[in-house]
């Protein structure tokens, strides 16, 4: 048996079955990072909240989601949920696993974006009369949101790997598809790095969006606007009176 | 316009406020004054509930502010407040931040919104600078962006805690512009500051306040004659040295 087989990674390469399967990640990852994120966001402010009917159990689903595997938590959708007679695709399952593991990660990503937003700000809102949902909308949801961008990227790019772990319950997505060919040729080689490949692809192209992401959301924060010698000549002490 | 009566509060077992009763009546510039610490800033955030207190009960033209009744968006609405540090939001322009409360707030017109910011922004001497974001502008003209964004409401008293307290001299003097032009117009004001200059120039009133207790309530140029009490007047020789 040789060592390399160039015919052999590019065969993989090429093959639609391996690029089906890095489609499902990339799938599976997006779908499960936007809702997770919009989970997420409820549980950060409900753990955020003075109330302890919303603090608590925001507390305890972090507690939970963080402190046990998400390979248990996705053999127990997959095996558990047909006893309660729900019936759902390994798809289904797996994006259900993924959002609830992640939103416990993302509330407290999103908890420190929130606690960061200045107090100052957020009572200049109040004392212009916005209300508490308001407030959370335009100036601290914003405000936090450009904050956690680079831990949320940390978030996406995990993500992206740790959806292999779907294939426990079956999944096929690229790592599965991949060890399901070795079985056929014994390629390992070969076959994990066309599929490191295809991660390091999609990891590749999250960085640029983030940069993207980041270059928007840091537009307020530049201070290229400022030309100096204007403080001096825009105000006119003198001939405000005359006005 | 603002009554005061024998409002109380305490952090714990610190009493920051000791029964402090006042009137304001409208169009009076009431300038709140006394060494730090001893509740000025409290007192005044009180009046537009950003700080809560246990007994007595405030009136802004009438409405209660210390009432489960009471809609505290509405009574903000009509009592503007400018802060020390500005808090400008940051990551709007200071167009927007002048015209969101007004829009989202009090469900205003937007043509009449934008006009009335513009106008408001020529009158702080900041229309050049209506599409900058917070960050570009200098202390001074943050603070005098700060003060557009609080008369965009239509208020009908301005509450300013130690407007100038963060600016070097020079911005001192822009902002205490853009506050007496306010007084001469007929604002009602209330204006928690160490600027004795300002005081004497454009108050009408003087609230000395001392560990939580206002110890004169006079005319200003009473106050500045020195027919006040003592502890005002120690106060007073050390803000001339």
């Amino acid at each position: 048996m040789q060592i390399w087989s160039w015919h052999g990674f590019f065969t993989y390469l090429g093959s639609p079955y391996i690029f089906r399967g890095a489609l499902l990640t990339l799938g599976m990852t997006a779908v499960s990072m936007v809702l997770g994120f919009f989970l997420g966001l409820l549980i950060a402010v409900m753990k955020r909240s003075p109330q302890p009917w919303f603090s608590w159990p925001a507390r305890f689903y972090v507690w939970f989601f963080r402190g046990t595997p998400l390979l248990v938590q996705l053999v127990v959708i997959y095996a558990g949920l047909p006893k309660l007679d729900i019936r759902l695709s390994v798809m289904a399952c797996s994006i259900i696993g993924l959002t609830l593991n992640e939103a416990a990660y993302l509330a407290e990503i999103i908890r420190a974006g929130l606690n960061a937003v200045p107090a100052g700000q957020i009572a200049a809102a109040r004392a212009l009369g916005m209300s508490e949902r308001q407030i959370a909308w335009r100036i601290a949801f914003p405000q936090a949101f450009r904050l956690i961008i680079p831990p949320l990227g940390n978030s996406v790019n995990g993500l992206l790997k740790t959806t292999s772990v779907t294939s426990v319950i079956s999944m096929e997505e690229l790592m599965q598809r991949s060890q399901i060919l070795v079985q056929d040729q014994f390629m390992v080689l070969e076959l994990f790095s066309v599929a490191a490949l295809y991660y390091l692809l999609m990891t590749t192209a999250w960085d640029f969006f983030q940069r993207r992401i980041e270059h928007f959301a840091e537009r307020p924060y530049r201070r290229q606007q400022r030309v100096i010698p204007e403080a001096v000549m825009e105000l006119p002490i003198s001939s405000q009176d005359a006005r | 316009m603002i009554t005061l009566e024998n409002v109380t509060k305490s952090y714990g077992s610190f009493q920051v406020l000791r029964g402090c009763s006042a009137k304001i009546e409208k169009g009076e510039v009431v300038v709140v004054c006394g060494p730090s610490g001893s509740g000025k800033s409290t007192l005044i955030k009180c009046i537009n509930a950003l700080e809560t207190f246990e007994s007595g009960q405030i009136y802004v033209d009438g409405t209660a502010v210390r009432s489960a009744g009471t809609d505290h968006s509405m009574l903000r609405a009509k009592a503007g407040m400018v802060f020390q540090s500005f808090e400008l939001f940051s990551h709007l322009t200071i167009l927007q931040n002048i015209m969101l409360a007004p829009r989202i707030v009090q469900k205003r017109e937007t043509t009449e919104i934008q006009a009335l910011a513009e106008t408001l922004l020529r009158r702080v001497g900041l229309e050049r600078h209506a599409n900058k974001y917070p960050i570009a502008l200098s202390g001074g003209q943050q603070q005098r962006a700060a003060i557009a964004r609080a008369l965009a409401m239509r208020p009908d008293v301005m509450l300013f805690d130690e407007p100038t307290s963060a600016l070097d001299p020079e911005m001192v003097q822009e902002v205490l512009q853009v506050m007496t032009e306010l007084a001469r117009e007929g604002m009602t004001m209330m204006c928690v500051t160490h600027e004795m200059g300002f005081a004497r120039q454009v108050a009408t009133r003087i609230l000395f306040v001392d560990a939580g207790e206002i110890v004169d309530d006079c005319r200003a140029a009473d106050f500045f004659a020195g027919r006040c009490s003592e502890r005002a007047q120690v106060f007073l020789r050390y803000e001339a040295s």
